[in-house]
């Protein structure tokens, strides 16, 4: 059956199966990975931002296009995480603003929405970089715009756009060196394409089977305020019905106050009824293990909930402690790992979004944590080249401050911003001058392991070994991380014009190992001030700002 | 008209022959290791530099006293008994407590010599910033001047001594207490470089921060020559703890931006070198009063 016109419903069922495919589909999007580090993935970052969208239309009841589509737009730049989740977010508003009042959309309408959301898309990029998402974005637009009148129905539209994203897809190595380096497609572009696909699926009416609900298990990632050092200081909210059985017990004999009485040994705020066979429980226990244990006595659950209340007290205790001062300028900094976290806050950073290269924050992140602050500017370091647009976004959408993003690149810069930061600065202006002064002389050096065999910049990387980066790179690859450190510095070129090295290192780094780092370092650069902090970071045996 | 002597004390930094050529005495305050005190000479007679700034590095603390009530009375009234006044140019008073106590002294010992006058000058400033006021004040002696036109000219002029130097670690004067630094140096930062001056009440106050060594000294010759007038007609002031290529390296940098006459340097004595600590460098010049008064 052709679909010749587009209404809410159709909308809905499309973006959903653009979403599962999408989902199905993540592992594929993710490997495309340019340098052969753990960074920043697509596929996931993509999914999760078209999945605020489909949240949104979900609990959307409109029958009218441009009042659907309005709030899948909102869903989406709430959602939006990485670049590629960014430019997405932006196309999606794209579509959404061209239409406004619309009731239902015809096959020319969805063409003249994809060429606006290209134009957003693009606008949203302060350098547009051909062989990217943006390449695949404006191939398909093209396409529909000049050929919509020849379509009956968006099947046939879509039917016909796909090869054509296909073909630019395939051709975005020529267009970009490091995609054809790597031997890789792009891969927002691939993302974008299974997106389409299931859109395609959706009005033929093949919807995919995601048996996971969704991919909720794997996409919901909590932000966790119970960390690996956190301790249990008030133990579990432990709730459950219990079914009484005659095997185990007498239930007729069934004595509810001494179960009480014997549960006081396990907990506290013990709350217990019982109705015929059935008994609800509610107890706060630091060993729910053991009241279990005694439940099971006496029948079996039909229903069980046990949640970590240091949890909840956290929470609760994170966003009073955030709303109580009002700050003339509050710093917000993206940070990954418990030793970067403490140090930003040590040397002056009012809010830390945790994220980094492998788990890029959402705009609603930021814009959660911009809500529980009390300041007049809010100083932004996202830290990360595929966290600079969500937090500009962010700061787009959020009004109540004045929000100014310093687009640092990753820790090593935000680090040398931080350093610098002056909070008596008089106006927010001189704060960020202060700032930035050091930061075009940054650079930001690394050494992690690698994830596969490549040559590049002449230098042969085997997978498993550990490479030295200057920025994306490639200086040496060795056998142990300490090797790649002091290779990695001799060979960066301008290493005889700096006066600074501040390392962070990472959890993986022994004590003896880093005992060596430093005295080589020492050793090797006599005039450079050289200091060392626990940083804790995954990923990075060690990260360095060598200023 | 009566003679006057020139008195200073152990924070003016003067080397021994500038002293004895123009005639300046000084009084020493004290500095302590563990219980024991030694005087403050600054010709080093108890510990060489080295080996005072070492113990320094290696973690001794060094405290100081302030010039005792019995080294004032013996050596003011010295001067008194032989029919000559006194000048005592003092350290700051942001930074040591002996010019109250030199006042005090001065007015008792004044009742005790009717007609006699001692006039005790807080020069708001310390190291080799207060030893150019003494100098001055001695070249002043040396061309007639009275001991009222010397003081007159000490308090009118001494705000235009302009401080910028640089300490390795902020640790030192901050727990000595004498510094005032704001918002921006909290933390443990690597290769950041306050950059102190000493502000129009005497206090050292770390006004701006610059990151790396060089950079560090590129900022301290920036700031003086913006702020100094005439340097082809006066001398640059310098002093460090201990780190003497640096000190070079950084009147190298100051020469490079301003033309000075002469370059005077010293090591930083015992007192000053215990609230500043090994590796500071410090650089004066006479030019535009200061006008700024630090706060945390």
């Amino acid at each position: 059956m052709a679909n010749c016109v587009i209404d809410c419903e159709l909308i809905r069922r499309m973006l959903d199966n653009g979403f599962r495919n999408l989902y199905v589909n993540i592992d594929t999007v993710d490997n495309l990975n340019v340098f052969p580090v753990p960074d920043g993935d697509t596929g996931t970052n993509m999914a999760m931002t078209v999945e605020g969208g489909v949240h949104a239309a979900d609990s959307n009841k409109a029958s009218n296009v441009g009042e659907l589509m309005k709030d899948v737009s909102r869903g989406t730049l709430f959602s939006a995480r990485g670049n590629s989740g960014v430019i997405v977010s932006q196309y999606i508003r794209g579509m959404a603003e061209a239409v406004v009042g619309k009731e239902t959309m015809t096959v020319t309408d969805f063409a003249e929405a994809m060429a606006a959301g290209t134009t957003r898309a693009y606008s949203a990029v302060i350098h547009p970089v051909e062989g990217t998402i943006l390449t695949v974005m404006r191939a398909a637009s093209d396409f529909a715009v000049k050929h919509a009148a020849e379509f009956q129905s968006i099947d046939e539209l879509l039917n016909a756009v796909i090869p054509v994203m296909k073909t630019s897809l395939d051709h975005t190595p020529e267009l970009l060196p490091v995609l054809k380096e790597a031997g890789v497609i792009d891969s927002g572009g691939a993302g974008l394409l299974y997106i389409f696909t299931g859109m395609k699926m959706a009005v033929e009416g093949k919807m995919i089977d995601v048996t996971t609900d969704k991919g909720d298990a794997k996409l919901a990632v909590s932000a966790g305020t119970f960390g690996s050092d956190s301790e249990l200081e008030f133990g579990y909210c432990t709730e459950f019905i219990l079914q009484l059985q005659n095997a185990k017990t007498n239930i007729k004999a069934f004595d509810l106050n001494k179960m009480i009485k014997d549960l006081e040994a396990l907990g506290d705020s013990i709350v217990a009824v019982m109705d015929d066979s059935v008994v609800k429980v509610h107890i706060h226990s630091f060993t729910p293990e053991k009241v279990l244990g005694y439940a099971r006595n006496f029948g079996e659950f039909v229903t069980l909930k046990i949640e970590n209340m240091s949890v909840q007290h956290n929470e609760i205790e994170g966003q009073k402690a955030a709303k109580k001062e009002h700050l003339k300028y509050a710093i917000v900094a993206v940070a990954d790992g418990d030793g970067i976290e403490s140090y930003f806050r040590e040397i002056g950073v009012t809010e830390v979004v945790n994220g980094g290269q492998t788990n890029n924050p959402s705009t609603d992140d930021f814009i959660k944590v911009f809500e529980g602050l009390d300041a007049e500017h809010i100083v932004v370091l996202p830290n990360n080249s595929n966290i600079v647009m969500t937090a500009s976004q962010a700061a787009e959408l959020y009004d109540k401050a004045d929000i100014r993003v310093i687009k640092t690149k990753s820790i090593a810069e935000g680090y040398s911003a931080l350093s610098m930061m002056d909070l008596s600065a008089d106006t927010v202006e001189e704060l960020i001058e202060g700032m930035t002064e050091y930061l075009p002389g940054v650079t930001t050096c690394s050494v992690t392991t690698a994830t596969r065999d490549t040559v590049m910049n002449g230098v042969e990387v085997k997978m498993g070994k550990y490479i030295g980066l200057d920025g994306d790179s490639i200086l040496c690859c060795e056998d142990t991380a300490l090797e790649a450190l002091i290779a990695m510095l001799k060979n960066l070129p301008d290493i005889d014009e700096k006066q600074v090295i501040t390392m962070f290192y990472g959890s993986d780094v022994s004590d003896e190992e880093l005992q060596k780092a430093q005295s080589l370092i020492s050793e090797a650069y006599p005039l450079i001030d050289f200091g060392c902090v626990y940083g804790g970071q995954n990923v990075y045996n060690y990260i360095l700002s060598v200023e | 008209m009566r003679k006057f002597a020139i008195v200073t004390d152990s924070t003016s930094d003067l080397k021994k022959e500038t002293r004895e050529a123009l005639n300046i005495d000084y009084v020493m305050m004290n500095y302590v290791i563990d219980t024991k005190e030694y005087p403050a000479s600054l010709d080093w007679e108890t510990h060489s530099v080295s080996e005072y700034y070492d113990m320094m590095r290696k973690g001794t603390r060094v405290r100081t006293t302030q010039v005792p009530r019995e080294t004032f009375e013996a050596c003011f009234e010295g001067y008194l008994k032989e029919d000559t006044d006194v000048i005592y140019i003092s350290c700051s008073s942001a930074l040591s407590g002996s010019v109250g106590l030199g006042v005090i002294v001065a007015e008792e010992l004044m009742q005790k010599y009717p007609g006699s006058k001692i006039v005790c000058v807080d020069s708001l400033i310390s190291s080799v910033g207060q030893g150019y006021l003494v100098i001055t004040a001695a070249k002043l002696r040396e061309e007639g001047k009275t001991i009222d036109e010397v003081v007159d000219y000490l308090v009118t002029n001494r705000l235009k001594v302009n401080q910028f130097g640089t300490v390795e670690s902020l640790e030192y004067l901050r727990r000595a207490g004498r510094v005032k630094a704001s918002k921006a140096f909290f933390g443990k930062l690597f290769g950041i470089k306050p950059i102190i001056i000493s502000d129009i009440k005497g206090q050292n106050f770390a006004f701006k921060k610059v990151k790396g060594a060089l950079n560090c000294r590129k900022e301290i010759a920036t700031q003086i020559a913006d702020v100094v007038i005439n340097p082809e007609e006066q001398t640059l002031y310098l002093s460090h703890a201990d780190v003497p290529e640096e000190i070079e390296a950084l009147r190298d940098e100051i020469l490079k931006l301003a033309a000075f006459k002469d370059v005077y340097i010293n090591n930083i004595g015992p007192i000053v070198g215990a609230s500043v600590g090994p590796g500071t460098v410090i650089a004066f010049c006479v030019g535009k009063e200061v006008t700024i008064e630090g706060n945390e």
